[in-house]
């Protein structure tokens, strides 16, 4: 029971980060961006939640902070890729290794450390204890307690399905990426939904930033977003963007992520359980691609 | 040529120009900053001859990344091709009982192979499954990371050393060093001019960069684009591995923990920065190399951290990129204007 619950709190756990910049990166894909920017800006985050927390000892300043960080990285965005309309992917591409190289260089010049930063006195994203629910035997356990962020990541899911789907402004977007010229003929300007879209990409991705570097653990290491911006991307390609299968694909990544720390326990080497979340991502992709190709009329 | 070669070195020198701000506002001096980075990476013959080795996989992957973007397909996979590479030719070094003169043609073929045969798995996908070679090759490079780590650790591991490593290969695989220079730089020249002439000169790299702009109408033109597009990954994947075989052979001799982690990025970053062009990826290869270089020389000079470079680096690429379609566009106009000055329209007549 206990290693039931502990897969399912680690599913969990590793599911949130994704799932935030996955939902950031589906504003963007229906507003028809190449976005591939999710890598960095997660990475940015984590680093500016550490500091924000450090310098006011506070988790709301951390995470304050990764949003403002993340942000600023999307407003990069809009000014090369929008503004002087450089090539997304190249804008994208250029952005990622500016982050990798800024938290690095920012890590040494204000913390005077290399490789990681971990401090006993960074505060954490606390933990919710849900009042009454948390009584209840196993379900307790498995819906309350888990981590402030996984219910915010949960709550933006909802979010982000009610803008994209339910709002004024969720039609502009869609209608953004789906025909640009025809919501420019109604009046409304394609680069400012653009521009939004890539801000609420940032403030996602900033939260996500924030579980990475304050969530489960307390430290920031250099480049610790290790590819889960690029497995949001191919969460995002898998379901097209639509925040409830998001959330369905992060749940599948996080459980083979929880699933390969039970493996190690089985003497597997570490390496060869570390790889299954990047095998899953693989074997997802393969059986959409299935589906598609069945779909296609020969 | 001489255009791009204007806009790309107005834009490098905004770049630089941003990079000084920075120092300033840090109360860095950038001036003696850039001299002593360049000092250190072209001033005398034995940092001249470091910038030109760090220069071979920048340089190798750049033209990988490059030839593969010109042609279609998004190989990202350098890193993990790179690693490849260098596993398979730390193999042949360790175990192919062979001299000299036939031990390092093998590990050159050995390091191709290894890339070639990691880029072949992301083009098997695409061909079976019509998987995105964008997210697959990203995704076997973390698998190769993890793969190349355990084969260090473990199976490959030197008992003797304290972090993980493969013992030195058979001196007999190691590059030759010709005073100051080391001859990978022989098997680089003959590698870009090889892929040069593929890429430039014959019929297969003609129909790669037709489907390149426009798959369409070669297609239409009688081209097998899935036949290319394998003929691509293989090509592109085996320059990758070369790098990481070249780094092993000319370098350390042995598998390193974090061997690939200092190129990951470089090849697609030299290739996007260049625009795909070959004789472009070799200079900014040089360029990136002499900054990557001289970085740590900056640092004990002028207490600059060498991980300022990392970010100019990137700056350099957003300003170089965004300032090439915008420049053009303004030399369009003032030369636009300039013939009208020159040629004013006949006056109406009355």
């Amino acid at each position: 029971m206990r290693i039931f619950i502990g897969l399912i709190t680690g599913t969990l756990a590793s599911a949130t980060p994704i799932l935030l910049a996955a939902l950031g990166g589906a504003f963007t894909y229906y507003a028809g961006l190449f976005n591939i920017a999710m890598e960095g800006m997660l990475l940015v985050g984590a680093f500016c939640a550490v500091l924000g927390a450090y310098f006011f000892q506070s988790w709301l300043a951390g995470v304050l902070c990764a949003v403002l960080g993340a942000t600023a990285l999307a407003l990069l965005f809009i000014l090369f890729a929008i503004v002087l309309k450089t090539d997304e992917f190249v804008t994208g591409i250029a952005l990622n290794l500016f982050a990798v190289g800024a938290t690095t260089y920012l890590l040494r010049q204000i913390f005077d450390v290399k490789g990681s930063l971990s401090d006993p006195r960074l505060p954490a994203i606390p933990a919710v204890t849900i009042p009454l629910l948390h009584d209840v035997p196993v379900l307790g356990a498995v819906v309350s307690g888990q981590n402030l962020m996984v219910y915010a990541a949960g709550l933006a899911t909802v979010i982000s399905a009610y803008l994209i789907f339910g709002t004024r402004f969720g039609l502009r977007l869609r209608a953004a990426g789906h025909n640009a010229a025809s919501l420019e003929t109604s009046g409304v300007s394609a680069a400012r939904v653009r521009v939004w879209a890539l801000l609420a990409c940032g403030v996602l991705c900033g939260l996500g930033g924030a579980f990475l570097s304050l969530g489960y653990v307390r430290l920031f290491a250099e480049n610790m977003s290790a590819g889960r911006g690029w497995i949001s991307l191919a969460a995002i390609i898998l379901v097209n963007g639509n925040p409830w299968g998001l959330a369905v694909i992060a749940l599948l990544f996080g459980f083979s992520d929880g699933l390969g720390l039970l493996l190690q326990s089985a003497q597997i080497p570490s390496q060869f359980t570390g790889m299954v979340p990047y095998l899953a991502t693989l074997l997802a992709l393969s059986v959409y691609a299935t589906r598609r190709a069945k779909a296609r009329p020969a | 040529m001489p255009r791009s070669f204007l806009t790309a070195l107005a834009g490098i020198l905004a770049a630089l120009l941003i990079g000084a701000g920075v120092m300033l506002a840090q109360g860095y001096n950038p001036a003696a900053t850039y001299a002593a980075l360049f000092e250190f990476s072209l001033g005398d013959v034995d940092s001249l001859a470091t910038t030109l080795k760090n220069a071979i996989p920048l340089i190798l992957t750049g033209l990988s990344a490059s030839v593969a973007f010109a042609s279609g397909p998004v190989n990202l996979g350098q890193p993990g091709q790179l690693l490849f590479g260098a596993l398979l030719a730390t193999l042949g070094g360790l175990y192919l009982p062979l001299p000299a003169p036939l031990l390092i043609p093998s590990l050159l073929a050995l390091a191709m192979l290894g890339g070639a045969l990691w880029a072949g798995l992301a083009a098997l996908l695409r061909r079976a499954f019509d998987m995105s070679e964008f997210i697959v090759t990203l995704m076997l490079n973390s698998i190769a990371d993890l793969f190349t780590f355990w084969a260090i650790t473990g199976p490959l591991a030197d008992p003797d050393a304290f972090s993980p490593m493969t013992p030195a290969i058979q001196p007999a695989g190691w590059l030759p060093e010709w005073g100051e220079f080391s001859s990978a730089l022989l098997v680089l020249a003959l590698a870009a001019a090889g892929i040069w002439f593929v890429f430039q000169r014959w019929t297969a790299g003609y129909e790669w960069r037709l489907t390149g702009q426009n798959a369409l109408f070669a297609r239409l033109g009688g081209c097998n684009i899935s036949r290319n597009f394998v003929a691509v990954m293989l090509t592109t994947g085996a320059l990758a591995g070369l790098a990481g075989g070249l780094v092993v052979m000319a370098g350390p001799h042995r598998f390193l923990k974090g061997l690939g982690a200092n190129y990951a990025w470089d090849g697609v970053m030299i290739a996007v920065v260049a625009n795909n062009s070959l004789p472009g990826t070799l200079l900014y290869g040089l360029f990136f190399s002499a900054l990557q270089t001289g970085a740590l020389g900056m640092e004990l000079i002028t207490a600059v951290p060498s991980e300022f470079i990392q970010v100019l680096q990137a700056v350099i690429v957003l300003v170089v990129v965004a300032s090439r379609g915008r420049l053009s566009e303004w030399l369009d106009v003032w030369a636009a204007r300039r013939r009208a000055r020159v040629k004013p329209l006949a006056p109406a007549p009355d």
